[in-house]
């Protein structure tokens, strides 16, 4: 009789840890099903789309709550520059980037934590206002602004920091490509040869 | 003994926990999205801060909104909702409680603003309204975006952010 109630037990404890443990590497890793990739921008669906199921539903929720659907907004984020390395606040980059078929657009640097870098720099963010939809733009990515028309400060940035381009309103036939995204070059980086 | 029904027992359990969990989550997760926003009133917007380097409530905010956030209730009957004209990209957003996001305007559509009337799925719509949205749930999130990418931009969106309306339309009138 013992017996049997611990194994009840087990299996109950064995069951119910089970359950959680697959519903939560669901909502950790399935967000994978997603994504996109344009070059190193991601690109991820799941924000702001409508749910069909449950499961996309709690992926979308964990993802993006409170996103723009994908008529209003599209999302694509980078963490690396073009050879593969983390984006770093010991580097200059340089973001190329042409108009897009849109009405609108942002780009921001976010730190490792996902919020926007703690510095007084008020460089957080460059959008089509600054810049220009209509004509090609440049944007340095650096922790000082030197002489730069569009400036993203990285500083207290570190190691690991994001960019994130938003575009909003796109055009019916607006169709993301490794070509129609920005191009993110490294100048330099502190302590390597140019 | 057989081991045979409690490993069958252990995975009916462990089936029927992941799909709660799964069902659960994105409620839950909303519910704590409704509580911090209505926890300084219900069917009323709140306003927020410009975006700054401090603000630490939600991931990845974005510095050239100005946001206004009203916890809708629809308990006691409709809710009006209105959002007032703003001269460059505004965006009206309704989420459900289980974070569906269920309606959404935009200046392209409402140039001279929106104004909904916002009933519980299934009950008697009112008569008059000009534009009437059933909601899937009893509580949800509504959200007002106004592109204002700058300190003056926003202090304007935030003064245009006033006139907006969420109101209970049970609310005696006088």
């Amino acid at each position: 009789m013992l017996r049997r109630i611990l194994a009840w037990t087990a299996a109950v404890i064995a069951g119910v840890t089970l359950g959680l443990a697959s519903a939560w590497a669901v909502l950790q890793f399935g967000g994978s099903a997603f994504t996109e990739r344009y070059g190193n921008w991601v690109h991820s669906r799941a924000a702001g789309s409508s749910a069909a199921d449950p499961y996309t539903r709690a992926i979308i929720a964990r993802a993006g709550l409170l996103a723009l659907s994908a008529r209003e907004a599209v999302y694509f984020s980078l963490d690396q520059d073009e050879h593969g390395r983390p984006l770093s606040e010991s580097c200059i980059y340089e973001l190329r980037g042409r108009p897009f078929d849109a009405r609108w657009w942002s780009v921001t640097l976010y730190a490792d934590d996902n919020f926007l870098v703690q510095n007084s720099d008020r460089a957080h963010s460059v959008d089509a206002s600054r810049a220009s939809n209509d004509a090609p733009w440049a944007i340095r990515i650096s922790p000082v602004r030197g002489d730069a028309t569009h400036w993203l400060s990285s500083r207290e940035a570190r190691r690991g920091f994001i960019v994130m381009l938003r575009v909003y309103n796109p055009q019916r036939d607006f169709r993301p490509s490794e070509q129609s995204l920005p191009v993110l070059t490294t100048v330099s980086c502190a302590g390597e040869p140019a | 003994m057989s081991w045979g029904k409690y490993i069958l027992g252990a995975l009916i359990i462990a089936a029927l926990v992941h799909f709660a969990a799964i069902f659960a989550a994105p409620r839950v997760i909303m519910n704590v999205a409704i509580e911090r926003i209505g926890a300084a009133g219900m069917n009323t917007w709140h306003i927020s801060e410009r975006v700054t380097a401090e603000s630490r409530q939600i991931v990845r905010p974005s510095p050239d909104f100005a946001y206004s956030a009203c916890v809708f209730d629809l308990s006691n009957g409709p809710v009006v909702i209105t959002a007032t004209p703003w001269d460059d990209y505004w965006s009206l957003s309704l989420y459900a409680a289980n974070s569906d996001n269920f309606f959404v305007i935009d200046d392209r559509e409402a140039h001279y603003g929106a104004e909904i009337t916002l009933v519980q799925r299934g009950a008697a719509h009112p008569e008059g309204a000009s534009m009437i949205i059933e909601s899937p749930s009893t509580r949800g999130i509504a959200l007002i975006r106004r592109l204002a990418p700058t300190p003056g931009t926003y202090d304007a969106a935030k003064v245009v952010a006033a006139e907006d309306a969420c109101d209970s339309a049970a609310r005696p009138v006088g």
